[in-house]
């Protein structure tokens, strides 16, 4: 035994020191040079690497969802409640066709609104109801449907539509479970807001290792860069003399949300050797910020980190 | 046992790798220094700048009102730190310059700044001149001045005002209330009539100060009076001479024996230095106007020569020829040790003339000649920094603007054809060639004439 574990780690010792020994021979140093085109890199630190990957460190493995930073908007919930639910019950059961009652309740409070539709609609949502009921009706209440449409309940339904909003914790809900044509059309018209999105339902508080791959976009150095090469372009300031470089004007640029500027840009401080150029220099900064403006691309969810953006314009490269 | 130290091994060699992964890593996610973003303008890029016809105060003054617009725009053009859009491209239509202009309309056109003025011819014959420069960004007033003169002088208004605009967008001073004087050449190149000639530095109103019946050379402007030094090739010797623009009168500068030449005022305009020849060999001399005693600055066995003052006064630089070819040195303004600061980088053996001291101080300009060709370029006053800013077969003479920013120069494109008058910025950029009246070379800018005693 033991002479062959020897035997089998001599060869490889002896492997290793061949190939390495061939190795250094062949590969000179010159080899190892191969010509590479330099590449413009952003530097970050392990927090934005973090950033982009949406998650935390300390996370947990177990928890692989990212932390969500931002909530969707409240619109689609609104109309999702009512429509998914009823979607679901609708497949399920079919009975109690006991509407009336709400409609009286509620025509009463909104004689406004629902009169229109009530008048119009007859006419408009016969015949597409009867269109699409084949898509529901394939469990069983394609008669019932028909039935219903003749009789013409259509009438009550924009009404129960609020009814659905407004009042959702009463008992309209199991009464909803009743057979509406309409509230199938509806469903089936706008099932693009039935769906729920992805991102960001709710917030998940506890930290996750984050996924591999994030929203780059709210990479702080990305917004940096980006905001940098949009002022640039309006920057025009003209002193070229040797003394340039020592020309600075500081300034704090605060903004809103939409990318514009919150008020003018405040100049901080200048340094040169000459006050005009120097003031000139802020001044051409000053209406670069401005005339450059609106910075859109700015990511919203990181507005924090962008509220006021402290800024520096020099004159280094200038020739 | 074998499996067991395979797995060792495996193991070491993970750990290795991952550690050298590190290593490698690590130096991605260095520290992005935090603060304040830093933007520095990589390429040169002219302010655009709107200029609206200035209106006219009574419709017989609608003439002097384009004029001055025209020559507004064409001195901010030619500075190459500003481009004027195109009238054509207006929206607004600037007719009372007394209200507010819509700064919406002008921000599309992508102008930063807006110029609007009036000419009105005053009951007494003067005429006003008034003119507003918009912050077209942040709709601020920058400037808005007021001026009377006798309607003959509208040029030296529109370019008065252009100063201003200058120099409130720049923080620099201007220089386009100033002159030229130059050697204007006319006929045939074997006899060809040198006559001494002034004009604005856009080449308008241009006078002829002598007759041409002598060769003159190196006109020189003081820096605070109506006069200009030069040399002249009279009977006998060339001497250095100086000329009252305004009188007329003219005197020879000393009384020295040999050639005089290569003149120049200093800085007070108190004294003139220049080369005096000795033999075979030149030095330089200062003379004092006012005492008229002469004091020897150099004394070499060279030809030192092309003298100019620092615009502290403190220093001279100058060329000499002492160590084998001509090479600019500089040294006080007492004479003493002087220290060579041209050296040719190249191959070419190079050598360098014509010195000028900036009026900013910052450079030296001069003409250097090797590899065949004639350059001119700027250097800083230790020696460094050196850049040309133009090549060919012929260039000479520079000769910086009243703020240190533009130089002019001629340049000879050789056969049958004469020198002509060019400028160029001290970056390099933009050349342009100064119109003239026929061949012109030797050109001399003056200082801005609201800061002399002229007019």
């Amino acid at each position: 035994m033991k002479v062959n574990v020897d035997k089998t780690l001599v060869a490889s010792i002896a492997l290793h020191v061949l190939v390495l020994g061939w190795g250094l021979v062949t590969f000179s140093s010159r080899a190892f040079v191969a010509p590479e085109e330099s590449l413009p890199v952003d530097i970050i630190s392990s927090d934005q690497l973090a950033k982009m990957m949406a998650g935390q460190k300390t996370g947990k493995k177990e928890e692989p969802k990212p932390k969500v930073e931002k909530i969707a908007e409240a619109k689609p919930e609104e109309d999702a409640v009512g429509k998914v639910t009823e979607k679901k019950e609708l497949i399920k059961t079919n009975s109690t066709p006991e509407p009336p009652p709400k409609p009286v309740e509620k025509p009463v409070e909104k004689k406004p609104e629902p009169p229109k539709p009530v008048a119009e609609a007859k006419p408009k949502e016969e015949p597409k109801p009867q269109e699409k009921k084949p898509d529901p009706a394939k469990e069983d209440p394609i008669a019932e449907l028909q039935k219903k449409l003749e009789t013409k309940k259509s009438p009550p339904k924009p009404v129960e539509q609020k009814v659905a909003a407004v009042q959702p914790q009463q008992q309209p809900k199991p009464k909803e479970r009743s057979f509406d044509p309409a509230q199938i059309q509806r469903d089936l018209d706008k099932r693009a807001a039935t769906r729920h999105e992805l991102t960001g339902s709710a917030l998940n508080a506890s930290a996750a290792l984050g996924s591999a791959t994030g929203t780059a976009a709210n990479n702080v150095a990305t917004w940096r860069g980006a905001f940098q090469g949009a002022v640039k372009r309006c920057f025009t300031p003209t002193y070229n003399g040797q003394d340039a470089d020592q020309y600075e004007a500081d300034i704090d640029i605060p903004m809103k949300i939409d990318g514009s500027l919150a008020s003018e840009p405040v100049v901080v401080a200048v340094r040169g050797p000459s006050r005009s150029i120097a003031q000139a220099v802020a001044e051409s900064a000053k209406r670069a910020i401005v005339q450059c403006q609106v910075y859109s691309f700015m990511p919203k969810q990181q507005y924090e980190s962008w509220k006021l953006i402290p800024m520096t314009f020099g004159l280094k490269d200038m020739l | 046992m074998n499996d067991v130290r395979s797995m060792n091994r495996r193991r070491f060699m993970t750990l290795t790798g991952s550690t050298l992964a590190m290593l490698g890593g690590g130096q991605a996610f260095a520290q992005q220094p935090q603060g304040r973003l830093r933007i520095d303008p990589t390429e040169f890029r002219p302010i655009p700048i709107a200029i609206s016809n200035f209106v006219p105060g009574s419709p017989a003054d609608g003439d002097v009102g384009n004029g001055v617009t025209q020559v507004i725009t064409n001195n901010l053009k030619r500075s190459g730190l500003f481009a004027p859009i195109d009238q054509a491209a207006f929206i607004e239509r600037i007719s009372n310059i007394d209200v507010a202009p819509q700064f919406e309309n002008w921000k599309t056109l992508n102008a930063q700044a807006l110029v609007t003025g009036r000419m009105t011819r005053q009951p007494d014959g003067r005429l006003k001149a008034e003119f507003r420069l918009w912050d077209v960004v942040t709709g601020q007033q920058l400037a808005g001045q007021q001026y009377f003169t006798s309607p003959e002088y509208w040029r030296r208004i529109a370019h008065i005002i252009s100063d201003q605009i200058y120099e409130k967008l720049t923080g620099e001073k201007g220089y386009f209330d100033s002159r030229v004087v130059f050697v204007d050449e006319s006929g045939p190149k074997e006899r060809r009539v040198k006559r001494l000639a002034m004009m604005d530095q856009d080449g308008a109103n241009v006078r002829y100060l002598t007759r041409g019946s002598d060769l003159v050379l190196t006109p020189r402007f003081s820096p605070n009076s109506q006069e200009i030094t030069y040399m002249e090739f009279g009977q006998g010797d060339p001497k250095v001479y100086l000329f009252n623009i305004e009188t007329g009168q003219r005197e020879i500068v000393g009384n020295f024996p040999g050639m005089t030449f290569a003149p120049r005022f200093s800085p007070d305009g108190q004294r003139v230095i220049m080369s005096l020849q000795q033999g075979g060999n030149s030095n330089l001399f200062v003379m004092d106007l006012r005492s008229r005693s002469t004091t020897r600055l150099t004394d070499t066995p060279a030809i030192d020569t092309s003298p100019s003052y620092s615009p502290d006064g403190t220093r001279i630089c100058f060329e000499s020829d002492r160590g084998g070819r001509s090479q600019i040195y500089v040294m006080g303004a007492g004479g003493g040790a002087a220290q060579r600061i041209s050296f040719s980088k190249d191959d070419t053996n190079a050598s360098y003339s014509t010195p000028v001291w900036s009026p900013r101080g910052d450079y030296i300009a001069f003409t250097r000649q090797g590899g065949g060709q004639f350059s001119i370029g700027v250097m800083k006053p230790d020696g460094s920094g050196e850049r040309l800013l133009t090549s060919g077969f012929h260039n000479e003479g520079p000769t910086f603007s009243p703020n240190g920013r533009v130089l002019m120069f001629f340049r000879d494109p050789g056969g049958n054809g004469g020198p002509s008058l060019y400028s160029v910025d001290i970056s390099g950029r933009n050349e342009l060639k100064v119109p003239t009246p026929g061949f012109a070379s030797d050109p001399a800018w003056s200082p801005l004439l609201s800061s002399t005693a002229g007019q």
